[in-house]
């Protein structure tokens, strides 16, 4: 079970909250002065602790690239960790959604991911597991700065929380730009996902802090729970206003959306996202009934590339047959309960 | 490894794309990827973490390079070097990246000016190390200890006033301890 498929709070607009926090290690240069000895002594120092509290390692330098791009499509690391060239390794609780990666742009990303919204448990993950680490080791921190980080954007508490929100009616009704102008007044960042050039084609963004610093990490909480509060209602009201034609015409597009998911033969990954988006809208407005958040958000993992190839008996070798395969994962997820 | 495109940046997205039934792959940066996908160059994208071509981040990214950049604040440090990592300020304002947590001391003046830039402040809150936690307790008890003593040789109560010496030589000595572990 993950925060993909998992069902969880406020799934009609959120679909995954998460907490990551930074921490570095006193004693060691940051990631870019620190030699490859350094880096490896850091990750056996902290594998120690964490293995030993039921964390498994994964040593991504023995990773295929579609194995290390798999990790990233599950949200378990950043796109950068997955294409390192200094030593890397993740310490994973998979069933917990807990993750460490030790050797990414600071010492320790220590990061809770959880289905819907969880910010406050998501915290509590997270911080349980920098607590224990806390025990054992010396954490970069100044009384001034807070915790000594990599980036000056993460000083303070280095906490990032972010909040994975699905915001198709607002999107359509062109509301994004003037929300992220909003948001970032007070102090908080939206990025499009799965988007190309506008980022709106799934209508899923993450929201998160942007600053670390001179906040603490309950305010910090506090804060973005209350924007999600408000963004939620913005979006509910914008579904509620779409009536008449404009509901029939999209009744009509989600329902195309939800037979050619399932009875497509070949499909991009970026007309799945579209398809996805739409059939998810579905869901929520009550327009699709016979696919469950659950199913179709096992999709958003396994139709992604690296995890749709690793899923495969036989790996696709060209373009063509990855989309063969993408369609028939996709009609195998989506028809299971038809008779 | 590094992008393909540019050379400069480390690759973030992998692509692979069939032209003429022959299969190519690309290792690219994400702003080389962005590029190619305004151009309608890059259809199918591999990693989903990475749509960095989205239309808010690069606000902030222009934001920080831009407070990095100030001309002035290299000028002032151009010949000092971290001792700890051997840093200087113009590396640091290039890369937008600190070499070590004592840079933070090597470069404070210079560095706050980003680091208001950024967050509006320069002071923490919130949660501390536990090491600090008990440093932080040692000090605010050793200060109160320092006022009873002083009281105590004020009402000349020496009695009072040497146990309390005693327990100030005791938490001193267990401070030397800890430091030295
Ligand atoms: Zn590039
Ligand atoms: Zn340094």
């Amino acid at each position: 079970m993950a925060w993909y498929n998992t069902s969880g709070n406020a799934w009609d607009t959120v679909i995954s909250s998460r907490v990551r926090l930074a921490r570095n290690l006193n004693g060691y240069p940051f990631a870019s002065r620190m030699n490859e000895e350094q880096a490896h002594a850091i990750i056996a120092k902290v594998g120690a602790p964490l293995e030993s509290s039921g964390f498994k390692k994964i040593d991504f330098a023995e990773l295929s690239p579609v194995m290390a791009t798999s990790y990233v499509e599950k949200h378990f690391v950043s796109p950068q960790f997955a294409t390192l060239q200094t030593p890397h390794v993740l310490f994973l609780q998979e069933q917990s959604g807990s993750a460490v990666m030790a050797g990414e742009e600071d010492h320790l990303r220590i990061q809770s991911i959880l289905p819907g919204l969880a910010l406050e448990e998501a915290y509590k993950n997270a911080s349980r597991i920098e607590k224990r680490l806390d025990e054992d080791f010396d954490f970069a921190y100044s009384e001034r700065l807070g915790y000594l980080t990599h980036c000056p954007t993460n000083l303070g508490t280095g906490m990032r929380a972010s909040v994975m929100m699905f915001l198709p009616a607002l999107t359509r009704g062109g509301y994004m730009e003037s929300l992220a102008v909003q948001l970032s007044k007070i102090g908080l960042t939206v990025r499009g996902l799965f988007g190309e050039g506008s980022g709106a084609a799934g209508g899923m963004y993450q929201i998160s802090n942007q600053i670390t610093l001179g906040i603490s990490e309950e305010e910090i909480l506090r804060k973005l729970s209350e924007a999600i509060q408000q963004i939620t209602d913005s979006e509910e009201k914008a579904r509620k206003a779409i009536t008449g034609d404009t509901l029939d015409r999209l009744t009509d597009r989600i329902k195309r959306a939800e037979g050619t998911l399932k009875y497509a033969y070949m499909m991009t990954s970026s007309e799945f996202i579209k398809l996805f988006a739409d059939v998810r809208f579905g869901i929520a407005l009550g327009l699709v009934t016979d696919i469950s958040y659950e199913e179709l958000g096992n999709l958003l993992v396994e139709a992604m590339p690296a995890t749709l190839t690793l899923g495969a008996e036989i790996p696709p070798k060209t373009e063509a047959a990855r989309d063969i395969l993408r369609a028939a994962k996709i009609r195998d997820f989506l028809q299971r309960k038809e008779p | 490894m590094l992008c393909e495109k540019c050379k400069k940046r480390t690759a973030t997205v992998f692509y692979n794309e069939n032209i003429n039934g022959k299969t190519q792959s690309y290792s690219l940066c994400g702003d080389c990827a962005a590029k190619l996908r305004e151009q309608g160059d890059l259809q199918d994208i591999t990693s989903m973490m990475d749509s960095f071509a989205a239309p808010f981040s690069a606000l902030q990214t222009d934001l920080f390079g831009g407070f990095f950049g100030m001309p002035m604040m290299k000028a002032v440090s151009a010949e000092k070097k971290c001792p700890s990592c051997g840093c200087r300020y113009s590396d640091i304002s290039k890369s937008g990246r600190v070499g070590c947590p004592i840079c933070y001391d090597t470069f404070g003046e210079e560095l706050s000016r980003t680091i208001q830039s950024v967050h509006g402040t320069t002071a923490h809150v919130g949660s501390v190390p536990s090491r600090h936690r008990a440093l932080q307790a040692r000090a605010e008890k050793m200060k109160a200890l320092k006022q009873e003593i002083q009281e105590a040789i004020e009402k000349e109560d020496y009695e009072s006033a040497a146990r309390l010496r005693d327990e100030i030589r005791k938490l001193e000595a267990d401070k030397t301890e800890q430091e030295g572990a």
